[in-house]
């Protein structure tokens, strides 16, 4: 025995800290979330226990399926793990294969009793495994930080010995605290923001402003190509798409242009709000984040976000656009988002936009044409798509 | 008289059933892939993710690939354009490279004042790293050697060749065109590669470079935004999409056995026959297998044709040429009498006991 293969990966929760209901709720949806980030394996079976997750891998690749993992929020991290008999000689032997496949110089072992009646002790089986080690490698005991811990775990009829604990994404499951709109433009910053939503176990449904013909097919594309990227987090997304162009039109009628941009930003709330009523959601979130041009003061937010009647939520708002790009491209948005297509907000961007608006002047303005018949046509209209993990939005079979 | 027994597949492949049907569906969809309106920006987003799974595939970036009308084209590409910006620099390559390589290289010695440097191939028909390391020089910008010959089918070590370049700044470069869906290959080893379509069961006039995002080159063809600036002309779509699938297909099929099987009956057929020597060593690959016989390789490839057994000589580019091949001179193979049989799994048993009992019979009529 030269390799080894893993027989099982146990996944360990995130921020389960609470007890009682909310734990059950929160492992159920976990163990229904990496069901369903898994299901091109139909192979897997799976075992919910108290304190853990186990996928049983049945043959199937362990790396193939960790790199699924990463992607689902309230895991907190996983190992490799290897089923052995409930016999500390195939113990000692697998475990030394173990070490032996890592290039480390330092290990530790940590072994636990779940079950109290195996006869020897957790300290007499460290020592066993671990003189076994020293015995036929070169590789050398280091109880404080050592290149890699080898866990085993005693139970009634085996004994697992585990690999490192490797780190997942952390967070709540997808869907444990409700749901939320986030507003999609094709940037950097909303995919992301939707992705930190999700962390807090928030599902997410996608709300774009579309503005054709000044804005184009591809942008759209780009828009629904970042929201599939999102699928390797919340397995289907929603998204609705509102055709804006006339209400926007109308806008720039009837505001003088520095207040457009502004009184644009509170119309698309307004449409946000009416999307939630209709979808039951009670919370908004976006990309906007704190800065010092047009609709980024502290003014600014204030004034556009003060029309809605929903929570709002802006995970960006303190983050340096650095951080947000770095973001970016940890969850795969960044090379799609630079694609260069014009948003709904590009197109017709003032020259000379205000930084401290006040609500009354934005009231004044608004109150000079019905905007209200306008919002409510662009919801009637509105196109819900729903995209799908692994659903390429392509004709697949050319390939 | 059993017929159309092809052996010649290293010079071109059977377009693969799967790819040809999706190849003529994409034939309609006639819209130029730069286009703005509906139809245009389907086959943009259909040829960009032709791209992205080859990239995927071969464990690289979607900017690394640049699809090229073939590995000709590729080869090319690499060699003038890189000397293009550094005219009168060095440049190393093997003897027995492909005629796009060879004539490319003469090329740019004659007008851009290249130097080139010809490595020889070791008797076992690769090329010493050490050779390589030993030409080296400061203005050295570009190692060209190719993965797998296509005369003898010799498969070069590129780890131990980027070993010995140590941290030389030349880029190196290596046409892959023999390798691909035939042995595993691992561009983390190379800088730039050449690929083709036609030799994997993909239709023709097509192929793609791989190149490392931040190498800097100057087009060949220089015209408008296609290929990320590097190479204009309306992009060849149907073929760079369908290229995704055969090179699928042919990944797929890399490790199958049968070859192994194939390889080994015909070596034992091969030198069960008087007169035959096998020029191939154990260093190639399976598929193709280089053999002298008493008889001289034209009228020993139309008394096979006759038969309706398709092989070549040498290289079929200089087919028609009288030049010896320069694969075969290094080795110090005869190549007046030299046969490149290679087959694949289109191939069946018999096709191979059939050609090695016309050969047998050509051997004893003729010689
Ligand atoms: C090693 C090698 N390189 C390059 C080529 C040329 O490929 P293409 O026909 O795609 O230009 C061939 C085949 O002719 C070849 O065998």
């Amino acid at each position: 025995m030269n390799d080894i293969k893993y027989d099982y990966i146990l996944c360990r929760f995130g921020e389960l800290t609470t007890k009682g209901k909310n734990r059950k709720d929160f492992i159920d949806r976990l163990f229904q979330n990496i069901k369903k980030r898994l299901k091109d394996y139909p192979l897997l079976s799976y075992e919910k226990q108290h304190d853990a997750i186990i996928i049983h891998l049945n043959g199937i690749d362990h790396d193939t399926v960790c790199d699924k993992l990463k992607t689902v929020y309230g895991l907190s991290n996983y190992s490799g793990a290897i089923r052995c008999a409930r016999d500390l000689d195939d113990v000692k032997a697998k475990a030394l294969v173990l070490i032996k496949k890592h290039p480390y110089k330092t290990f530790k072992v940590n072994a636990r009793r779940q079950d109290k009646s195996y006869p020897l002790n957790s300290d007499m089986i460290n020592r066993e495994i671990a003189g076994h080690i020293l015995r036929n490698s070169d590789v050398k005991v280091d109880v404080h930080h050592p290149d890699i811990m080898l866990y085993v775990i005693v139970k009634n009829d085996r004994i697992y010995l585990m690999d490192e604990k490797i780190q997942a994404a952390g967070g709540y499951p997808v869907g444990i605290n409700g749901k939320t709109l986030v507003m999609m433009s094709g940037g950097i910053d909303s995919p992301v923001a939707a992705s930190m939503m999700m962390k807090r176990g928030m599902k997410v449904e996608c709300l774009h402003f579309a503005s054709m013909p000044y804005t184009s097919k591809q942008a759209l594309d780009k828009v629904l190509d970042l929201v599939k990227i999102l699928t390797d987090f919340q397995d289907e997304i929603k998204v609705h798409i509102i055709p804006f162009t006339d209400l926007q039109v109308k806008i720039y009628e009837h505001t003088d242009t520095s207040y457009a941009i502004t009184i644009l930003r509170r119309m698309m709330y307004r449409i946000a709000d009416e999307v939630c009523r209709r979808r039951h959601i009670k919370m908004i979130a976006n990309g906007e984040s704190l800065g010092q041009v047009a609709s980024q003061t502290p003014e600014s937010l204030s004034v556009i976000g003060g029309v809605s009647e929903n929570l709002i939520i802006r995970p960006l708002a303190c983050l340096d656009k650095i951080e947000i790009i770095d973001m970016a491209k940890k969850i795969g948005t960044y090379e799609t988002s630079i694609l260069p297509f014009e948003d709904c907000c590009t197109i017709f961007a003032p020259k000379d936009p205000v930084t401290k608006p006040h609500a009354d002047k934005c009231e004044y303005y608004e109150s000079k044409f019905d905007w209200a018949p306008y919002i409510k046509e662009c919801v009637d209209k509105m196109e819900t798509i729903v995209i799908k993990n692994g659903d390429t939005r392509l004709e697949e079979d050319l390939f | 008289m059993a017929s159309n027994i092809y052996l010649d597949n290293v010079s071109t492949t059977k377009v693969d059933d799967e790819v040809l049907a999706t190849y003529t569906k994409l034939l309609n969809d006639y819209y130029n892939s730069d286009a703005l309106y509906d139809g245009g920006v389907t086959v943009f987003r259909h040829q960009e993710h032709s791209r992205k799974l080859i990239a995927d595939m071969l464990g690289v970036k979607s900017n690394e690939i640049i699809f090229t009308s073939g590995a000709s084209e590729a080869n090319n590409f690499v060699i003038k354009g890189l000397s293009l910006m550094h005219p009168k620099g060095h440049i190393i390559t093997s003897y027995y490279e492909h005629s796009s390589v060879i004539e490319a290289l003469k090329q740019v010695e004659r007008t851009l004042g290249i130097d080139v440097t010809y490595i020889k191939p070791q008797s076992d028909g690769t090329i010493d790293p050490m050779d390589v390391k030993r030409a080296l020089r400061d203005d050295t910008f570009l190692v060209t050697i190719m993965k797998v010959n296509n005369e003898i089918g010799t498969i070069n070590d590129l780890k131990a060749i980027r070993d010995a370049l140590g941290g030389h700044k030349a880029l190196f470069h290596s046409d892959m065109t023999q390798a691909l869906g035939k042995i595993k290959i691992d561009l983390s080893d190379v800088d730039m590669a050449s690929f083709s379509a036609h030799k994997i069961h993909g239709v023709k006039g097509s192929g793609f470079m791989y190149k490392k995002a931040h190498i800097k080159i100057e087009p060949l063809i220089s015209a408008g935004q296609q290929e990320f600036h590097l190479r204009g002309g309306t992009s060849n779509s149907p073929a760079n999409i369908v290229l995704a699938k055969t090179l699928r297909l042919a990944l797929e099929k890399v490790d199958d056995k049968r070859i192994d099987e194939y390889h080994d009956y015909l070596i034992n057929g091969l030198k069960a026959i008087k007169g035959v020597v096998i020029n191939s060593n154990d260093k190639g690959i399976k598929s193709l297998i280089n053999i002298s016989t008493p008889i001289k390789t034209e009228p020993m490839i139309n008394a096979l044709n006759l038969k309706g057994i398709m092989v070549s000589g040498k290289s079929t580019c200089g087919s028609k040429e009288n030049e010896p091949s320069r694969t075969l001179e290094a080795m110090h193979i005869d190549s007046d009498h030299a046969l490149r049989i290679s087959f694949d799994l289109n191939n069946t048993k018999e096709d191979l006991a059939y050609f090695l009992e016309c050969l047998k019979e050509i051997i004893e009529k003729y010689e």
